[in-house]
């Protein structure tokens, strides 16, 4: 569905990406694991526009993604649930939902939408009218997850979603990440807890220093070789 | 821009409104010399401002002049209420003693009511003992510290 | 009402529009420091439209706003990826710029023996619309707290609409509002040329009040009140920088023994604010607070 080639994207004459290629299958759960630094997040701001590559391309059911506009992007149904950067913070709760479908048009059905996500997440609903910054860091993830539904996206990417959060909040948002996925969402997240995104990937890859080191299923390596190379990478790990 | 647009049509609509009201234009041109020195008091300066009509040079006497006076470097603020003047010996001088906030430029303006309106306004430098041109004039790009 | 009142309220309301000029930009979270240059453009052509040609003042006041957008949006375009201090840096290069033109200008008429028309350092003196048309002091008043009104209105229109959500949204986190798909860059050309319509428009409405206008008076000074405006009356609503204007002009010119310090004491007021309302007195969770206050809460 959403195929990677070749990408290269680089700050100044440092390369992030040293060409990069993977693949994300539609209705699945697929996990990208490698330690800090190893370029995941510039992978997902290269995939949503934020960020332009040198060379290689994204394509979206064959059509070619690169060069569009972060907006454009959105269009063609790639949301991205960025790191660290989850909501508008003086934003309420609702408008930040309305925020995710703002392309789309439609009231009514942009209205049963909100709807269906306050089932989803109740605890959004509860808070629907406070300011989003004011959310604890579980509440700011789940809200910036229903907002990247909003725009109805084929696919949905996720940057390190457990990112500073409590272990019980940690397992609540990936539970919900299968929730998702088995209503239909094909997910592409980026994680450094190895552990949960084993549980519930269908497919994974490792990166390591910009390139794809590893491609295979959960069964496929030890976990505890792959959580050794998520956290420190292959070669301090040997070392 | 339909943002944009919407404004400019309620510019027009407003404007036209009061437009509508407008009376002839008016043929007189009001002149104005204006001569001020240091009063008794601190920041306090005695004018006199001669009226002319602008056209024929002739003397403009019985006019209501208010003189008000604004900081150029703030405009808005630092503005000092308008004074009243009382006519002076000659035809068309008027005389009032300003009260300013700081030394420095200010920019008079000369308010003429009654049977002419008018303004004219005439920028000078008050300094503790002197009256003089503004620094504007007299040191192109150099400006007093306010 | 006394002359004088009517002199303070036109103050007032004039640099109303050039502080929601600041405002708007504030709102897309760009600090210009250069607003004034605006307002200043939008006085000269305003004021060389009625005062040199002729026209009619609807037609001035549209003239100064449309060449101050225009002027704006261009100056929009190379600072489209300028953020923080280096945007505020170029805009109070490019206003200082603009003041420093002013001051070179020639541009005089001979009208009943007097030369009129902007004229350099000595300005541009003789904008004297309101006096050859006869309209008074109340009824320009009207004129300007009617355009007032209209812009206000508007502002309340926008920021319930896409627009004014889409604004909000880049003014919080571009990245994040590009990802929820907002065109950023269109938004911020759009934001920089209507505050640019905002400011050359008072700047208009300042020239025929005053009858005259000289660069000085488009200082930096200027560009840093309508900023400090917004910041102290808040940011959560277009009203926050009228409660901004209102403090600094009203109120200390009210209290006239704090006249001559205004600027110690305004400035000293900011600082205040700052520390503790960083985002200004009407500030996005009080004016959240306010409408649930208004409004019948839903209750379960």
């Amino acid at each position: 569905m959403l195929d990677v080639a070749d990408l290269v994207t680089a700050y100044g004459k440092i390369e992030a990406l040293k060409g990069v290629s993977l693949r994300v299958e539609s209705g699945r759960i697929t996990c990208l694991l490698g330690p800090n630094g190893a370029g995941k997040t510039t992978l997902m701001m290269t995939i949503a526009g934020i960020l332009q590559p040198r060379r290689g391309t994204v394509r979206l059911d064959g059509q070619e993604l690169t060069g569009l506009t972060p907006a454009r992007i959105v269009a063609q149904g790639v949301a991205l649930v960025p790191e660290n950067r989850l909501v508008f913070p003086q934003m309420s709760v609702h408008e930040n939902l309305l925020a995710g479908a703002y392309q789309r048009r439609g009231r009514g059905e942009i209205a049963s939408d909100v709807e269906r996500m306050y089932a989803r997440f109740p605890r959004l609903q509860e808070r629907r009218a406070q300011l989003a910054g004011t959310l604890s860091g579980g509440e700011q993830q789940m809200l910036a997850v229903a907002r990247a539904l909003m725009s109805r996206p084929r696919v949905l990417l996720m940057d390190e979603p457990s990112l500073g959060l409590a272990p019980l909040v940690v397992a609540e948002i990936f539970r919900i990440v299968g929730e998702l996925n088995r209503d239909g969402t094909t997910i592409f997240l980026v994680e450094q807890n190895a552990h949960m995104a084993l549980q519930v990937a269908h497919h994974f890859y490792l990166m390591e220093q910009g390139r794809v080191t590893f491609s295979g299923t959960p069964g496929e390596l030890a976990e505890d070789e792959v959580v050794q190379r998520a956290y420190l990478g292959a070669r301090r790990a040997a070392g | 821009m339909i943002h944009a647009t919407r404004e400019l049509a309620v510019v027009a609509a407003v404007a036209a409104l009061l437009a509508s009201g407008e009376a002839v234009a008016q043929q007189i041109r009001a002149k104005a010399e204006v001569t001020c020195r240091p009063a008794p008091d601190v920041l306090e300066y005695d004018c006199t401002v001669t009226l002319t009509n602008a056209r024929t040079r002739a003397p403009l006497p019985g006019v209501e002049l208010t003189i008000g006076a604004d900081m150029p470097s703030m405009p808005g603020a630092h503005s000092v209420a308008p004074v009243k003047t009382a006519p002076g010996a000659a035809p068309g001088t008027y005389q009032g003693r300003l009260a300013l906030e700081m030394h420095g430029d200010w920019a008079l303006s000369l308010n003429l009511a009654g049977p002419l309106r008018d303004r004219v306004v005439k920028v000078l430098r008050f300094e503790p003992d002197s009256v003089g041109e503004p620094a504007a004039r007299t040191a192109p790009g150099r400006r007093p510290r306010h | 009402m006394d002359d004088y009142l009517v002199g303070v309220l036109s103050n007032i309301g004039v640099v109303s529009f050039v502080a929601l000029s600041a405002y708007l930009l504030l709102l897309t979270g760009a600090i210009s420091f250069g607003q004034q240059a605006f307002f200043a453009i939008g006085a000269y052509a305003a004021g060389v439209a009625t005062a040199l040609w002729g026209w009619p003042l609807a037609a001035a006041l549209a003239l100064g706003a449309a060449v101050s957008a225009a002027a704006a949006a261009a100056v929009g375009l190379p600072t489209l990826r300028l953020h923080g201090l280096y945007f505020a840096v170029a805009t109070l290069a490019f206003a200082e710029m603009v003041r420093l033109l002013f001051e070179l200008a020639r541009y005089q008429v001979e009208i009943d023996g007097e030369l009129v028309g902007p004229n350099g350092a000595d300005g541009f003196r003789g904008i004297r619309y309101i006096f050859e048309h006869d309209l008074g002091p109340l009824q320009f008043l009207a004129l300007i707290y009617g355009l007032l009104a209209a812009v206000l209105i508007g502002f309340m229109l926008m920021e319930r609409s896409r627009l004014g959500v889409a604004l909000r949204m880049v003014g919080e986190d571009e990245v994040l509002a590009s990802l929820n798909g907002i065109a950023v860059a269109r938004l911020k050309i759009l934001a920089a040329g209507l505050a640019g319509a905002l400011a050359g428009l008072g700047g208009g409405l300042y020239a025929h009040l005053t009858t005259y206008v000289e660069p000085r008076m488009f200082d930096v000074m200027l560009g840093v009140h309508s900023l400090a405006y917004g910041l102290i009356g808040g940011l959560g609503t277009a009203f926050g920088p009228l409660v901004g204007v209102l403090i600094d002009i009203g109120l200390l010119e009210s209290i006239r023994p704090l006249a001559g310090y205004r600027m110690i004491v305004f400035g000293g007021l900011v600082a205040l604010l700052l520390i503790a309302r960083p985002r200004g007195l009407l500030d996005e969770a009080a004016v959240h607070w306010l409408q649930r206050a208004w409004r019948p809460r839903r209750r379960p």
